[in-house]
């Protein structure tokens, strides 16, 4: 499997759900959770199958304006690709 | 966390006083995450590997479906994040789908493990619209007389059907394959009928010997060669397969260095109720002597996991021995499985005999000695009734029988 692409609409997979509430909102999936901090949260929150990884990226790296934009990039880019692999997320 | 409630693996445990204190009375005490729910011990298979105990509760005594609702309403106010359904096989509960609903409505993921006997289209569809998340189908083999023979039932035929009922439903869907000496030899050939199952995830779980299979451990190990070969056609498969199905599998424990960490650890993570309401932290533990389980139709969940002494007697660290007791890996693998130490040293206090570090660790390497001594692989034989499949089999194992 490849990494997303710029037109890739990433979602959360078939089987996988929010979950728990508030600071204890996790993704659920047939084993288990993933408890999200800071950027995975940010990335998963906008992984709703609508919006682009193009567009992803690139509103995160106006949020995040003092870090690299490549690295938050590529950083985001791996982290998907992971969850991919995992199933729990498809694009 | 709740008031009085200290988890050392997640915070550094001070040396104040109040709080050695509240670790003496509660050790490690976090919410449970997860319910496994065997809503019932029926079953129209009797697979030799099963892993239920060899003492199986009645219909008579079986939870009812408000019981089952209370349960569940307790699930999520305690935190539980799952449930898992099964059995036995849940389906042969006329009410599954009030209970998914139940299930769902209190929070909880819910995951159904089951043989699929029992489901047809328009039974999946209502479970699905009460809010399942998930189904598991298991199967006995890729073939249709090995499987047929093992699960002691001509349910092989249905359970394709079924599997390709799932897949024109939107719903997440794994594979279980129960591996073994019986049908390791032709691992990659189940691998590939599998994949045209098309699930999201596959679960390779080699027989742990529990209930049934450890009667029937003679006939299921697997031989060192058996083994060494399927973990290469797995990691084949992993790196083929990734990013369409995902595939679990774990060493068998026999055969491992460290023992399994059982359960996440005992009265750590999740709890069990069988379908006679008695609340497990494990699926085998009835079998451990000198423990009393308590009932959900007389104390609450919470209470349960809290104060009973059945779920405090292994948790945390202070009931180890040695080797656990000095070791690196007892926040790893809690000293192992409590039964297991039980069923082949005698003594639930001992360290898991599957270790290797550990003095009875003779046990297995006996047993693993044992059967790749004498090794063979039986023939798969069908005849017109479960009862004379039975009488022709005895001598290579015993299937697993309902109550009545």
């Amino acid at each position: 499997m490849a990494p997303p692409s710029d037109s890739s609409q990433p979602r959360l997979a078939v089987g996988c759900r929010w979950g728990g509430s508030g600071e204890g909102r996790v993704i659920l999936f047939p084993e288990g959770k993933i408890n999200l901090q800071g950027t995975g949260l940010q990335v998963l929150e906008r992984c709703d199958g609508v919006r682009t990884f193009g567009e992803i990226i690139a509103e995160l790296q106006r949020q995040f304006s003092a870090a690299d934009p490549e690295k938050i990039r590529s950083d985001i880019s791996v982290f998907l690709e992971q969850l991919q692999r995992k199933r729990i997320v498809d694009y | 966390m709740r008031n009085g409630e200290i988890d050392p693996l997640e915070s550094s445990v001070e040396t104040n006083q109040i709080k050695v204190t509240q670790l003496r009375n509660y050790p490690m005490v976090s919410n449970p995450l997860a319910l496994i729910a065997e809503v019932t011990h029926r079953c129209p298979l009797h697979c030799v590997y099963c892993s239920n105990p060899m003492q199986l509760a009645g219909t008579k005594e079986e939870l009812s479906t408000a019981e089952w609702m209370s349960v569940f309403q307790q699930c999520g106010k305690v935190g539980m994040l799952h449930a898992h359904f099964t059995g036995g096989e849940p389906l042969a509960r006329t009410d599954l789908t009030e209970l998914i609903a139940a299930a769902r409505a209190a929070g909880l993921y819910t995951n159904l493990i089951t043989s699929g006997l029992g489901l047809n289209e328009q039974r999946l569809q209502s479970l699905i619209d009460a809010g399942l998340d998930h189904i598991q189908i298991s199967f006995q083999d890729s073939r249709e007389e090995a499987a047929n023979w093992i699960a002691g039932a001509k349910t092989h035929a249905y359970k394709i059907e079924l599997s390709r009922a799932i897949r024109r439903h939107k719903i997440a869907f794994t594979v279980n394959l129960v591996v073994h000496r019986q049908n390791l030899d032709h691992l990659e050939e189940m691998i590939a009928f599998i994949e045209r199952l098309n699930p999201e995830r596959v679960e390779i779980a080699h027989t742990q010997y529990y209930g049934w299979a450890l009667a029937n451990r003679a006939a299921l190990m697997p031989t060192h060669a058996q083994l060494e070969k399927a973990v290469a056609i797995v990691a084949d498969a992993e790196k083929r397969l990734a990013g369409r199905i995902r595939i679990d599998s774990v060493v068998p424990d026999y055969y491992a260095k460290y023992p399994k960490a059982c359960m996440g650890g005992w009265g750590r993570r999740l709890m069990l109720i069988n379908p006679a309401g008695k609340v497990l932290p494990c699926h085998a533990a009835e079998v451990l002597p000198g423990l009393t389980f308590e009932n959900v139709r007389e104390k609450t969940l919470s209470w349960i996991w809290q104060e009973s002494s059945s779920f405090q007697r292994f948790r945390g660290e202070e009931w180890m021995p040695e080797p656990c007791r000095g070791c690196d890996r007892r926040s790893e693998d809690f000293g192992g499985c409590r039964c297991q130490a039980f069923l082949l040293a005698g003594d639930a206090t001992v360290t898991d005999p599957a270790c290797s570090l550990t003095p009875s660790h003779g046990i297995v390497e006996a047993a693993v000695r044992e059967v790749n001594a004498g090794a063979e692989v039986a023939r798969p034989t069908s005849a017109p009734s479960f009862v004379q499949l039975q009488q022709q089999t005895t001598d290579l194992w015993s299937y697993r029988t309902n109550r009545e």
